[in-house]
């Protein structure tokens, strides 16, 4: 029997007026990649480049009592030695020292560094490097580290509280007092890692003083650029961030590390570029993965379904060093309110210190692991009063229009419709409580943000379009690509807005002394912003064609449309001229006028207020459905998930490849946070730090995936375009959870869900029974 | 991660790899497939003044037939070759599978049939990078003198993982090993020790150069079982080979062996009395493998629960004896 | 001490001087500059360091350079031809099963030994094959099609099969 084509499978898209945007496309640098010819940071190969190693903490917690580096600095081969001595002070992050001066925070911090003419060398002079330490009682557990009287972390912060919040919209008392049925429940979620295939790596070349040149895979180089030009006293632009391919990143990637600054000052030292790059399990014991959350939820409805209130508390395990940890507090506090009608929430949210690795967040801006605890009471609600968790999920349901209590708004909102084709297409009706024993059938929804202001006052992306007296055009980005696609999107974009191709376009990106200023693949902003910055520089060029077109024409430049490689009079196709024609012709004219463009875009939104977290951060908001269906072996506890059915709101899907792309991905991810990743901490160390042990899904786990793209087209969107970055895996997690929880009949209140667990759970239903 | 500094040499016989081996001083390892010892010694945990490569002794590159009809596996023989194995697949389709649910099919590639016999113990204190070892006391493995996943333990706890040890015992398989002295012979069964650290007979000075699998009745049918939570690459959770000779519904012979939750394979003799007692009656498996599970004495918490080994154990003596109910020999078994 | 030894890589002969602790992937990359093959895990986790050795998948990380001698190695660099990519390679670009590219040589390398064997693979022998490679990106959903496709267009070239 012959397949059918994945064209003719694939994902639905309506018929569309666009000729480039929607179509199914390849990603343009595919060629490179299918051939190893994309350059990573570490095929970077300069001459008289050294290798750096870092010395790491080998205890948890602890005063430094002596550094001594002399046997390492004699043996041959090894260039430069350095200690905190060498940094001038430098201090990465309010809570951070570069290189330990006084203390050590966890195992792994980095001590000290060599730089050596190979990498055997300067690992050999690693060792060498003999630090005394005078041990102090670790905390791993934020009970531990809360308790009163302990002696804090960072002297200066007596209790070990990172970071505090409180949040709250509506008049929560009142909500609760009028709800007819309140629940409490607690969860909690386990470590879990970013394990991206390429290790953390950095090439500097510091070797004169005015100029810092960085090879780095990143998800923003404008954040690692300023942050490195800040800490070294340059000007930014004499801080070059190399980006040439990132691989992966899952929120992992978005600042600069100490290795950067590691590198750099080795290099400034020997005057020679350096190269550091992490072993496996250095990945795991710098870590800057997913952390452990402990969430209660207590949330009150009406009889009918109706949400009334939410209430959730987090503590949140940091690590020693909080760095942008702080963000998912606000995150999760707005999360409470997005998704469904409520009529009060209230959010509090606690990062604790401690001498575990410095956590961070993992795919899915750290919020995997509160719209799993959510989703999962949400169920357990609905058994409470009787009705389908499809129904109290739609009755609740934001929509299009609808103004949250925080003041956020949504301009589009496709949620309703994802719920509906997913029910549809997964046969919900037939399976949900009539499935054979051991069989589960699970829901998750999800909402997130489309970029926004946060992270700077502005949300700017900015784009540069040159193009060649041949027609062809160069796109300058300083937006990453770290798999997801922008580059070819962007393409899509520009080729759309100037009736041409993707394939006449080149994206010229991951070099700060060319690309104009762009805020980074952050907060799922890449398509909907620097999307919309494309668009506006295609404008600035269309007006400047449209002089040529025009006067070669005989019409008004107001008249003309950009379609098929042609310009031509609206209604009057058969008079058009060549768009590489028109190109050439203005430059070859008495004129001379090279074609630029220029455009950038922030989204004029007022953000949100310090003081009551009020207020509109993003213009796009994009929504999702996912259902899960599994099977349980009651025997061994092991959890096959079976299929996927997938609905995701984009807006617009600029091509409908990569959205798959990312929904597999994130299904894929979402799987393996559910059922597979965990970090098995023991006193601040992970036990399970290789790829081998921390067991992410392999091709035998991944299920197969219905995808149902729905499109909203969003009105500020780039042709209605929001995002697909991370919205998607906001809704896997508690779906498969939930259908694990529906297989077994017990409530699942932790993650993952390993097959120890599963049977815990079963024996717990059984006692309960 | 890089190799630390050795020598390398270069064995063409196996004269020339023992003689390696007694030069050595108790710092030389053999390198066959080194897909364990090139972790291992990555990891620091090894670090050999010598490695010896022995995937070019042509003699240790075979399988070939006894003149009694049994099988004889040259040590070096990859695993993915021995899973083409026709011999292999008709008579003992068990270890047919065993070889197969080894890592991936990269693992197999590279991996040897006495690679996998030998393989190290593994432990969650043990095989990790210098670094993460530097944090803690050097433990028994290592030469000291405490145990992480145990404290206070007298012995080293840490795991065999190996698939096909439990299926070479349950084979009654001999290993063939050659030292100074000549060639001197170990049933898998002694072969295996119940110590981390001494996990197997082998002296320093000593090569495995082949495995020998007797013909073994007409009769006689064989399965192996994996349990491991991702498919594909993993080691198993808990593992087991069986073998039993069944005519007119009548067991005997039965070698029942779980692998991958103590240091060594455990043999369970008094579930295999069960069976040839009892035969593969749905009483008989059920009551197998409830004896099974109290037959296999203290486990540690390594890797995973005591008791959720001692539940999988007991679901794996159930597998195996309905998946022998239902195999005779002559069926070929696909997959893992 | 160095020794000087001879490697048949993508067709050419190529003298290196290593030491006994190189890798094959050491050698490939540092000297050889092939960087198209990537390095990673370096402990045989997550197959981005997969080559062909004689027609078949092996983990370069885990090779050393001196048992290299005297194999035929296939790199990413030596698929296909100047003018044609190989079928694996445009089915991989065709049908989205690349994303950041870190991991796709090695995903590449590991389906074209399993077609080269196995010209008909089923879905259980794609997944085995794939089971040694890691891609976060994809979650090896569009790698796996990717294959499938692959293997069906080089039938259909090599017009041998007969469907299934
Ligand atoms: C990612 C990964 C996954 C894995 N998964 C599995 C798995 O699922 N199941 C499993 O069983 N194993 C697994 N392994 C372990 C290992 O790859 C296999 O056991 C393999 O078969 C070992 O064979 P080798 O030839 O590569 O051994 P080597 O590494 O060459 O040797 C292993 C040990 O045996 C010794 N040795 C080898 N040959 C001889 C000999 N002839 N005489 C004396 N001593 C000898 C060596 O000195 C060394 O100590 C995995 C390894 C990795 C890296
Ligand atoms: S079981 Fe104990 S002694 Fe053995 S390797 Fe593990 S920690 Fe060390």
């Amino acid at each position: 029997m012959q397949r059918r084509s994945r064209q003719e499978r694939g994902a639905q898209v309506m018929v569309s007026k666009y000729s480039v945007v929607g179509q199914r496309h390849p990603r343009l640098d595919g060629r490179q990649k299918a051939t190893g010819r994309s350059e990573f940071s570490d095929d970077v190969y300069l001459p008289g480049m050294l290798h750096g190693k870092i010395v790491r903490s080998s205890i948890p917690r602890g005063r430094i009592v002596n550094i001594d580096t002399s046997r390492a600095e004699q043996l041959p081969g090894v260039k430069a030695v350095i200690t905190h001595k060498d940094t001038g002070g430098l201090m990465p992050g309010p809570d951070t020292v570069l290189l330990c001066d006084e203390m050590v925070n966890y195992f792994g911090d980095e001590v000290a560094a060599v730089a050596a003419v190979d990498e055997d060398t300067a690992a050999e002079a690693a060792e060498l490097i003999k630090v005394e330490y005078e041990p102090m009682t670790p905390l791993f557990s934020m009970k531990e580290a809360m308790a009163e009287g302990v002696p804090p972390i960072h002297n200066y912060i007596e209790d070990n509280c990172a970071d505090d919040i409180s949040m709250a919209f509506g008049d929560v008392d009142k909500a609760f007092s009028e709800s007819e049925h309140i629940r409490t429940d607690e969860y909690v979620i386990h470590p879990s890692h970013s394990s991206f295939a390429e290790h953390h790596v950095v090439v500097a070349d510091y070797s004169l003083p005015e100029k810092l040149t960085v090879w780095t895979p990143v998800q923003s180089s404008a954040i690692i650029q300023m942050s490195l030009a800040q800490n070294f006293g340059l000007s930014s632009s004499n801080v070059r961030i190399m980006n040439l391919n990132t691989g992966g990143a899952f929120c992992g990637r978005g600042s600069e590390r100490p290795h950067h600054y590691i590198a750099a000052i080795l290099s400034r030292k020997t005057a020679k570029p350096v190269k550091i790059i992490c072993t496996a399990d250095e990945e795991f014991i710098i870590y800057r993965g997913g952390g452990k959350y402990n969430f209660t939820f207590k949330t009150g409805v009406m009889k009918d379904g109706r949400l009334k209130a939410i209430e959730a508390d987090l503590l949140h395990d940091c690590g020693p060093y909080v760095e942008t940890q702080f963000i998912m507090l606000r995150f999760t506090g707005f999360q409470l309110q997005m998704l469904y009608k409520v009529e009060a929430s209230k959010f509090t949210g606690k990062l604790v210190y401690t001498n575990n690795p410095p956590y961070f967040f993992h795919h899915g801006a750290g919020l995997v692991a509160m719209r799993f605890a959510f989703g999962a009471q949400l169920d357990a609600i609905a058994k409470d009063l009787g009705i389908d968790p499809v129904e109290i999920r739609l009755k609740n349901a934001v929509d299009k229009g609808y103004t949250t209590l925080s003041e956020m708004h949504f301009a589009s909102c496709g949620l309703k419709e994802c719920i509906q084709k997913t029910v549809k297409k997964s046969g919900w009706k037939k399976k949900h409580g009539k499935l054979p024993p051991y069989r589960g059938i699970g829901i998750g929804c999800g909402v997130l943000r489309a970029g926004g202001k946060g992270m700077f006052d502005h949300d700017t992306s900015a784009v540069f379009i040159k193009i060649d007296e041949d027609g062809k055009v160069s796109l300058v980005t300083g937006l990453p690509d770290m798999g997801q696609g922008s580059h070819t999107a962007m393409a899509i974009i520009a080729a759309e807005s100037l009736g041409i191709t993707p394939e006449d376009i080149k994206v010229i990106a991951g070099d700060t002394d060319i690309t104009p200023f762009d805020a980074g693949a952050i907060s799922q902003r890449g398509t909907f912003t620097t999307g919309n910055a494309v668009k506006n520089a295609c404008s600035d060029v269309k007006k400047q064609l449209g002089k040529t077109a025009a006067t070669e024409m005989g019409v008004k430049p107001s008249e003309l449309v950009f379609k098929d490689g042609k310009i031509f009079s609206k209604g009057k196709p058969e008079k058009a001229i060549l768009f590489e024609d028109a190109v050439y012709n203005t430059l070859h004219s008495s004129e001379g006028r090279f074609v630029m463009g220029r455009g950038f875009y922030n989204p004029p939104t007022e953000g949100v207020s310090g003081g009551d977290y009020k207020g509109n951060p993003a213009l796009a908001y994009s929504f999702g459905a996912q259902i899960a269906e599994v099977e349980v072996d009651p025997e061994t506890g092991i959890v096959k998930l079976l299929n996927m059915t997938v609905a995701h709101d984009v807006g617009r899907a600029i091509n409908p490849m990569a959205v798959e792309g990312q929904l597999d991905g994130q299904v894929f991810s979402g799987m393996g946070q559910t059922l597979f990743e965990e970090c098995i901490m023991e006193n601040g160390r992970v036990l399970n730090p290789s790829l081998l042990d921390y067991k992410l899904p392999r091709p035998f786990e991944v299920p197969g995936i219905e995808h149902i793209i729905v499109e909203t087209n969003d009105p500020y969107g780039p042709f209605g375009a929001k995002e697909v970055g991370q919205g998607p895996i906001q809704c896997t997690s508690q779906a498969i959870a939930n259908a694990v929880s529906n297989a077994i009949g017990h409530h699942i209140k932790e993650l993952p869900i390993t097959p120890e667990r599963v049977l815990e759970a079963i024996r717990q239903k059984n006692k309960n029974q | 991660m890089r190799l630390p500094r050795f020598e390398y040499v270069k064995a063409s016989t196996t004269g020339e790899a023992l003689a390696a081996l007694q030069a050595g001083d108790g710092q030389t390892r053999i390198l066959a497939g080194g897909t364990d010892l090139l972790v291992n010694m990555k990891y620091r945990i090894e670090r050999p003044a010598t490695v010896i490569g022995i995937r070019t002794i042509d003699e240790l590159c075979s399988v070939t037939t006894g003149s009694d009809g049994s099988l004889h596996l040259g040590a070096g023989v990859t695993l993915s070759s021995l899973a083409e194995n026709s011999l292999i697949k008709e008579s003992c389709p068990g270890l047919g599978r065993a070889i197969t649910a080894v890592g991936s099919k990269h693992i197999r590639n590279m991996g040897t049939i006495g690679g996998n016999a030998c393989l190290n113990t593994r432990c969650w204190y043990y095989n990790q990078s210098q670094l993460w070892r530097d944090a803690r006391e050097v433990c028994r493995k290592a030469g000291g003198n405490v145990c992480h996943a145990i404290n206070g333990s007298e012995r080293c706890h840490a795991i065999n993982s190996s698939d096909t040890a439990p299926m070479l015992v349950a084979l009654d398989a001999e290993m063939v090993i050659q030292n100074r002295e000549g060639e001197r012979r170990v049933l898998a069964r002694e072969f295996y020790r119940n110590d981390g650290v001494r996990y197997n007979a082998l002296e320093p000075e000593e090569m495995l150069s082949r495995i020998e699998i007797p013909r073994g009745n007409t009769e006689r049918r064989t399965a192996f079982i994996k349990i491991c939570s991702r498919r594909g690459l993993d080691f198993a959770m808990a593992n087991i080979g069986a073998a039993v000779s069944v005519k007119a519904g009548r067991c005997s012979q039965v070698r029942i062996v779980i692998g991958a939750i103590a240091s060594h394979p455990l043999i369970l003799e008094k579930t295999a009395a069960v069976v040839e007692e009892g035969g593969l009656s749905e009483g008989g498996m059920e009551q197998a493998a409830d004896t099974a599970r109290t037959e296999l004495g203290t486990l540690t918490n390594l890797f995973s629960s005591a008791g959720y080994k001692r539940q999988l154990a007991q679901v794996l003596v159930k597998r195996v004896l309905q998946e022998l109910k239902g195999s005779s020999r002559n069926k070929r078994r696909a997959g893992k | 001490m160095k020794r000087m030894i001879t490697l048949q890589v993508n067709g050419d002969t190529c003298e290196v001087a290593v030491e006994p602790w190189h890798t094959l992937l050491d050698v490939l990359r540092d000297q050889l500059r092939l960087t198209g093959t990537k390095k990673s895990c370096g402990i045989g986790t997550c197959g981005v360091c997969t080559v062909i050795m004689d027609g078949l998948a092996i983990l370069s990380c885990l090779k050393l350079a001196i048992e290299s001698q005297g194999h035929d190695i296939t790199t990413i660099e030596g698929l296909g031809s100047a003018d044609e990519l190989d079928p694996v390679q445009q089915s991989f670009i065709e049908h989205g099963a690349i994303q950041c590219g870190f991991c796709t040589p090695g995903v590449i390398m590991s389906a074209r030994a399993l077609l080269d064997k196995n010209p008909q693979p089923s879905d259980e022998d794609v997944r085995e094959a794939l089971s040694g490679t890691f891609c976060r990106c994809t979650g090896h959903i569009k790698t796996i099609e990717a294959v499938k496709h692959a293997a069906e267009k080089q039938a259909g070239a090599g017009g041998t099969s007969d469907g299934q």
